[in-house]
């Protein structure tokens, strides 16, 4: 799905940084900086699906929780239909906040025990001041419904479901106030295989119906394929690589992302295939290394990837790499 | 929306009935407490029911009744003991039903005799004896009682309330609140508190007089420090996870995410230090009344009569009383504390982890 270009996009992160501070010291601190975020722009249009591709610890899931502002964003800007949502406070993000919902990675954390699937599905409505206590009953029934749990639920705890099952409570409670854009932070990855093909396809399904707009973070680069339009893949707090789904994984650019394709499990045991292992570990984001940060790792190092940073530049049709050559 | 239990509630209770020793325990001190709520109808100088010249009258509660309502020669508070002996005798009058025992806490039931203890005696209906100012040691021992009860009842409710939002909100808000809170309170935990105590009592003494009051807020002034330390971590804890993340991103203010989210996944766990508690506030009321620091005489404690006892050792009964009475509650409590601690513990009830 490529998107025509007349619409503004629904989101749009210009330059975003996200720096933890980290204490040293009694008292002479130097304050160190974990750059978990280290300057990403990446632009989501309406009713596309944008995966999130990286190692653990490269910065995606702290990305994710910049856009629903669960951090406050070192630097940048996060445009979201026409507000910049990066420096704004707890009550000018109120309104906005329906808009964009997140689904968390793991759905036993993710729901308040305390609370009865009725209650938690009634939560948003409740904080966003929407219909009386019968209308909001009927509401969360119906977001039963969509998810594919019955009435029955309503009722019951969260302890009392599979993990499937609860995964499907936090989808429905991610739709409750109808949002136009998801971020699912690994919304599979705590899942059985045989469940999380289902949660894929509820959500695909959930997009097909309702014009959702993702952006879908993931380690798993199968399941990124299987439901993004396009893929950004990260390294270390930026994005090494960004274009379409189909275009990514046959005509990877970047070193990284082809050492991360080659690293997906191959069910057919004849075929040969190249495999480009990676050695040593991800350089800690504390201490980046200088000029490109793969260039501890690259297999194709040259003098210039340790002095100067690549930016992203185009590469083909929708196609952006962050590399000083053509691989 | 009819009042339901959750059903992970609901399991610890189950599981706390289930744990026989806590369970009995806790039937008792219900039972206990139960009693002592009523304890004018058990253990009163006035009389449950008089019938006098036709009349009914129901003593116990209400303005006192002066003695010439029933034909005595005098305006004060009728003594019904007096008054049950002379009915005896003309029956025709009317008839007075007495408590089983028939003694206040801090009456002198032999004016104008010589004070000494008594020992337990049945026929005179001490059943405990008296301690040496002729008081009904039982009497003293069950309204002490109640007074200890009190005094842990607010205790509890009062270090808890400052302890817990002090610490949920150093927990929850984190940044310069909870370094120089925790400081403050690491400073404040060190003052000695029973010479604090001592202190303030000759004080208050001097202007008037100590009183529940006084001697409560001196002790939750210093005591409210331990739960913080713990209620902050837990907050801390609670807060960095997913569920409190998701009502954030829907929108949930400070006050939602903390009355609705994190308390009361708190809340249970701080259950299991109420038992404690309660000891460690009788324990306190009855240490400083012992010292002489706590309530002011004639207020019936057992700390005082530990007190008398421990100088009258030739009459052990009261020493044996108020002992006996303390070692039975703290038992008591003690042994709830362990089973709601075992019923709570959430270690037998996460899935994860």
């Amino acid at each position: 799905m490529t998107p025509p270009d007349s619409t503004p996009p629904l989101l749009q992160i210009r330059g975003l940084k996200m720096h933890f501070p980290i204490r040293q010291g009694m008292l002479f601190k130097r304050p160190k900086l974990c750059r978990a975020v280290d300057g990403v722009d990446l632009t989501v249009h309406h009713g596309e699906t944008v995966g999130l591709v990286g190692e653990s610890g490269c910065g995606k899931s702290t990305l994710g929780k910049c856009v629903v502002r669960l951090l406050e964003p070192t630097e940048g800007a996060i445009h979201f239909e026409g507000f910049n949502l990066a420096p704004m406070g707890c009550r000018q993000l109120k309104p906005h906040r329906r808009h964009i919902q997140m689904i968390f990675q793991d759905p036993v954390e993710s729901l308040n025990a305390r609370h009865s699937v009725g209650q938690i599905l009634e939560e948003p409505f409740v904080i966003h001041r929407q219909g009386d206590r019968e209308e909001r009953k009927k509401k969360a029934l119906a977001l039963l419904d969509k998810v594919g749990l019955p009435a029955a639920s309503y009722d019951r705890f969260p302890f009392e479901f599979s993990g499937g099952q609860r995964q499907r409570i936090g989808i429905a409670r991610a739709l409750a106030l109808n949002p136009k854009l998801i971020i699912c932070d690994e919304p599979v990855s705590a899942l059985d295989v045989s469940i999380q093909s289902q949660v894929l396809n509820l959500l695909l399904d959930l997009q097909r119906d309702l014009g959702l707009t993702y952006v879908f973070i993931a380690h798993n680069l199968a399941v990124v394929k299987h439901i993004s339009d396009r893929i950004a893949v990260m390294y270390l707090g930026r994005i090494v690589e960004l274009a379409g789904a189909d275009e990514l994984y046959r005509n990877a650019r970047h070193p990284y992302t082809r050492a991360l394709i080659s690293a997906i499990p191959e069910p057919n045991p004849r075929r040969e295939r190249e495999r480009i292992v990676l050695t040593g570990d991800v350089p800690s984001p504390i201490n980046p290394p200088s000029g490109c940060p793969f260039h501890t790792r690259c297999p194709h190092v040259q003098d210039r990837c340790r002095v100067e940073v690549p930016q992203l530049r185009p590469a083909g049709p929708g196609h952006e790499v962050a590399c000083h050559f053509d691989l | 929306m009819k009042f339901s239990l959750n059903p992970i509630t609901a399991k610890k209770l189950r599981r706390f009935r289930q744990i026989r020793r806590g369970f009995v325990s806790f039937t008792i001190l219900a039972v206990l407490i139960g009693l002592s709520l009523i304890a004018e109808v058990l253990v009163n100088s006035r009389a449950l029911i008089v019938r006098f010249e036709g009349k009914w009258y129901f003593p116990t509660y209400g303005a006192i009744i002066p003695g010439r309502t029933f034909g005595l020669d005098y305006d004060y508070a009728t003594n019904f003991r007096e008054l049950q002996a002379r009915l005896e005798k003309e029956p025709e009058r009317g008839w007075v039903l007495m408590p089983p025992v028939p003694y206040d806490p801090i009456e002198n039931c032999y004016p104008g005799e010589f004070f000494r203890p008594r020992a337990p005696s049945f026929a005179e209906r001490h059943f405990l004896g008296t301690d040496q100012l002729n008081r009904d040691v039982l009497a003293r021992v069950v309204y002490g009682f109640r007074n200890a009860l009190i005094f842990a009842g607010c205790y509890i409710v009062l270090t808890y309330l400052i302890g817990v939002s002090l610490g949920c909100s150093m927990g929850y808000f984190g940044g310069r609140l909870d370094l120089f809170g925790q400081r403050l309170i690491e400073i404040w935990s060190q003052v000695p508190f029973f010479f604090v105590v001592i202190i303030v009592a000759s004080i208050v003494s001097g202007l008037g007089g100590m009183n529940l009051g006084w001697l409560l807020g001196v002790v939750v002034l210093f005591s409210w420090t331990s739960i913080t330390w713990y209620m902050r971590s837990v907050t801390y804890k609670e807060k960095a996870r997913d569920y409190v993340h998701a009502a954030e991103v829907i929108g949930a203010g400070n006050t939602r995410i903390i009355f609705s989210h994190v308390l009361p996944n708190v809340i249970s766990t701080l259950v299991t230090f109420a038992p404690f508690s309660v000891a460690a506030a009788i324990s306190a009321l009855t240490a400083l009344d012992f010292l002489g620091y706590g309530l002011p005489p004639p207020t019936p404690s057992w700390g005082e009569l530990l007190r008398q006892g421990t100088s009258n050792l030739s009459a052990p009964w009261i020493v044996a009383s108020a002992f006996g009475a303390l070692m039975l509650v703290l038992v008591l409590v003690t042994f709830i504390g362990e089973a709601v601690r075992e019923a709570f513990d959430p270690k037998k009830f996460t899935i994860y982890r």
